[in-house]
């Protein structure tokens, strides 16, 4: 029974999470109020710069310093026969105590005719604002209609402003419910940036003038505008989100908005936050919470409660409802009573009082942070074999051991230890345990990782014969150390536990690294010419030789038998020289193969075969000759 | 069979030794001397292998080239073709032929490696 409440009410405040997620990022923190009434006191140059400043410091809360003097100056700046003089010194003297301007008829007379469809939506405005505040009486039913008949021909969100901000000077009888309606146009012509911020396009002045003005005139008829509550909070977002002003009316625009926002009938933004970090501790249990409006200014009637917390890490509920105390402008809980383990826990608040407020329903994240201490460290040398019993000295923390550990390759040298909660006793699991081994002599560190079994208790081995590598194989005496971090740990841990002898087998020196040299030549690369194919053995060639040159034998042979002869040899020159020169010719080829190249072989070609040629014909013309005699 | 054969054969080389010119059979013998140096060279590149190759194509081109050359001398110096070379003497066939020779050796020399 019990636990299906609880779990609706869970189930509640997620669905409640889930619709009120949008609270306002943006405000005026005190810093900043301070800066923006700062920024707002500045010197009056004219009569605008005093009213921005006068009137938006009022609007802030703020006093204004030296009436007698701003009055001076007003009645010595003003001038009588501009509607934008009479409207500043008007307004400002409103804004001060005890200065009154004064009026002639002339300038009644003026404002009055400023009253018209004819002026400007600017100069209607500041006349209507002028008269109001100077006492005069005006003609209301004129004022609207003058306003009604501007608004359709300047339809710019400035001109509407200024209309919004006119018909609240008017008196509540007045039929305003035209002009009323121009509030939900407006909003209408807002831009959504990203679902947090909602602004006119015309710039931070225009947003912010129109929230003053709407929540004037709404407060002013009494009926509440047409603005849902997440789009309060967008305008909230998007106002005071720029924390440098460009100029006074930028600031007095902001100003105003801010009086607007934390003051009127309606919506009332709420600024929840807490003071300092959200941390809660044993030395620290209460949570405390700032509940302000968007000045920063504490909401004495509101009451706070806390709807839901749960572990992030286990999502299960804590607290649910719990009141906050109000104590001194400060809202408390002690959340350690209900003793929640370290960590971090999503918290739903809740705002009630008052009926204005929105955004009430604000989600914050808590860290509950502890202090940890080392309990049951023991070190240990183990041999691998287990023929020798294993020594086991226990370490106290923050002591140092008083000797030191040695461990060859044939041992391991182990530790084991609880992390544990100094508060409840409860064995912790930090995000970070590490073990560091640091060489006295090198300065070289060797970090492992220290990870838990399953009852909480950490052991950390190290095989000195595998891990060599990891230490460069470097004997000698490394300091151990442990560190355990975490962010919900108030003391992390850095602790020389011990000192110890890490003996390598192999030790090497060393390895200087050799820087590359990266400028010395390339080996030079060599033209690889085709590999010649095997030869045949030199007795097949030659076989082969002798059997080719073996028909020039027979055709000698053949010769022979034919009766072939060289009868018809005849000495004379020109035979003599065709033999001759043949021969050459044929020698030149051989000598052609061996070592000459083309060109020159056929000069020698040409000169040798002109001189056979000629031979040739007059030997083989003298041999015709004389075959044709023997016939 | 094999008698008409050898009968025919008998008959072929009895009418060659007849009837052929000697100056033809000189001729002939030169042609048979190339034919058996080139059918030589391409026994040699079937069993060995053609390994320097040029030097192979140039010696068998040198073969075959002067076969050609060998045979057109024949026909051009055989007095039974002597009505188609009427402007061609025996003498002028031998030139010509040498002539060739010595081109065709330019080419095969330009070969060989």
């Amino acid at each position: 029974m019990d636990r299906s409440r609880l779990f609706g009410l869970f189930l509640l405040s997620l669905a409640l999470a889930g619709a009120q997620a949008l609270t306002p990022a943006h405000y005026l923190s005190l810093s900043d109020v301070a800066r923006l009434q700062n920024f707002l006191s500045q010197q009056f140059t004219d009569l605008d710069s005093a009213y921005y400043s006068v009137v938006g410091l009022t609007k802030l809360g703020a006093t204004v310093p030296d009436h007698e003097g701003v009055c001076q100056f007003l009645k010595s700046q003003l001038d009588p026969s501009n509607i934008d003089s009479l409207f500043f010194a008007a307004e400002t003297s409103q804004a001060i105590s005890g200065c009154e301007i004064p009026v002639s008829n002339e300038t009644r007379d003026l404002l009055l005719a400023a009253v018209s469809e004819d002026s400007t939506m600017t100069q209607i405005h500041r006349a209507v604002s002028a008269l109001s505040s100077l006492g005069l009486p005006l003609a209301s039913q004129e004022v609207v209609g003058a306003l009604t008949g501007r608004i359709n021909k300047e339809d710019n969100v400035m001109a509407i402003t200024s209309a919004l901000q006119t018909a609240a000077r008017l008196p509540q009888q007045a039929e305003l419910g035209g002009i009323l309606e121009e509030i939900e146009d407006l909003t209408a012509r807002l831009d959504d940036l990203g679902g947090i911020y909602l602004q006119f396009e015309e710039g931070l002045e225009a947003t912010a003038l129109f929230v003053t003005a709407a929540y004037s005139l709404s407060d002013h008829v009494d009926m509440e505008p047409p603005l849902k509550e997440d789009q309060v909070i967008q305008l909230v977002n998007s106002i005071f989100s720029k924390k440098s002003w460009d100029s006074l009316a930028e600031a007095f625009s902001v100003a105003s908005a801010a009086a607007a926002l934390s003051n009127n009938r309606f919506h009332v933004p709420v600024i929840v936050g807490a003071t300092g970090p959200a941390t809660v501790s044993h030395s620290q249990p209460t949570l405390q919470l700032l509940v302000t409006d968007v000045m920063s200014q504490p909401l004495a009637l509101a009451s706070v409660l806390l709807e839901s917390a749960y572990a992030v890490a286990s999502k299960s509920i804590i607290l649910s409802q719990a009141p906050f105390t109000l104590n001194d402008g400060v809202f408390e809980l002690n959340f350690m009573s209900s003793k929640p383990a370290s960590g971090y826990y999503q918290f739903t608040v809740a705002v009630t009082g008052d009926t204005r407020l929105v955004g009430n329903h604000v989600e914050l994240k808590v860290k509950v942070s502890t202090e940890v201490s080392v309990t049951n460290m023991e070190l240990s040398v183990v041999d691998k074999d287990q023929s020798i019993g294993t020594k086991t000295t226990r370490v106290e923390y923050p002591s140092k051991g008083k000797s030191s550990f040695t461990a060859d390759s044939h041992q391991n040298f182990a530790m084991a230890f609880h992390l544990v909660d100094v508060n409840t006793g409860v064995e912790l699991v930090p995000h970070q345990t590490f073990v560091k081994l640091h060489n006295q002599k090198t300065g070289q560190e060797v970090v492992f990782v220290a990870e838990p079994d399953s009852k909480k208790l950490y052991k950390f081995e190290l095989d000195t014969a595998e891990r060599k590598s990891e230490f460069n194989s470097i004997s000698g005496t490394y300091s151990l150390h442990l560190i355990v971090g975490d962010a919900t740990l108030e003391n992390p841990i850095l602790w020389n536990v011990a000192d110890v002898v890490l003996k390598f087998v192999d030790e090497e020196a060393p390895v200087a690294i050799q820087p590359k040299t990266l400028y010395v030549p390339k080996p030079e690369i060599q033209h690889l010419f085709r590999e010649p194919e095997k030869k045949p053995p030199t007795v097949v060639s030659n076989t082969f030789t002798a059997l080719i040159l073996s028909p020039l034998l027979l055709l000698l042979i053949l010769w022979l038998k034919l009766g072939a002869n060289v009868s018809n040899f005849t000495f004379t020159p020109s035979t003599i020289l065709f033999h001759v020169g043949h021969a050459a010719l044929l020698g030149l080829m051989y000598v052609y193969w061996t070592r000459l190249n083309m060109f020159q072989t056929l000069k020698y070609l040409a000169i040798i075969g002109s001189v056979t040629f000629l031979a040739g014909n007059r030997m083989l013309a003298q041999k015709a000759v004389k075959r044709i005699e023997k016939k | 069979m094999s008698n008409s054969v050898i009968s025919v054969i008998g008959r072929f080389l009895e009418e060659y030794t007849t009837t052929t010119p000697n100056k033809l059979k000189v001729v002939d013998s030169y042609l048979f001397y190339i034919l058996l140096t080139g059918a030589l060279q391409f026994l040699y590149c079937l069993l060995v292998g053609t390994f320097p190759f040029n030097s192979f194509l140039s010696g068998f081109i040198s073969c075959v080239g002067a076969f050609i050359l060998g045979v057109c001398l024949r026909i051009q110096i055989n007095p039974q073709n002597k009505g188609d070379f009427l402007s061609i003497s025996s003498e002028r066939a031998f030139a010509d032929f040498l002539f060739a020779h010595t081109v065709l050796h330019l080419v095969v020399m330009n070969f060989i490696g």
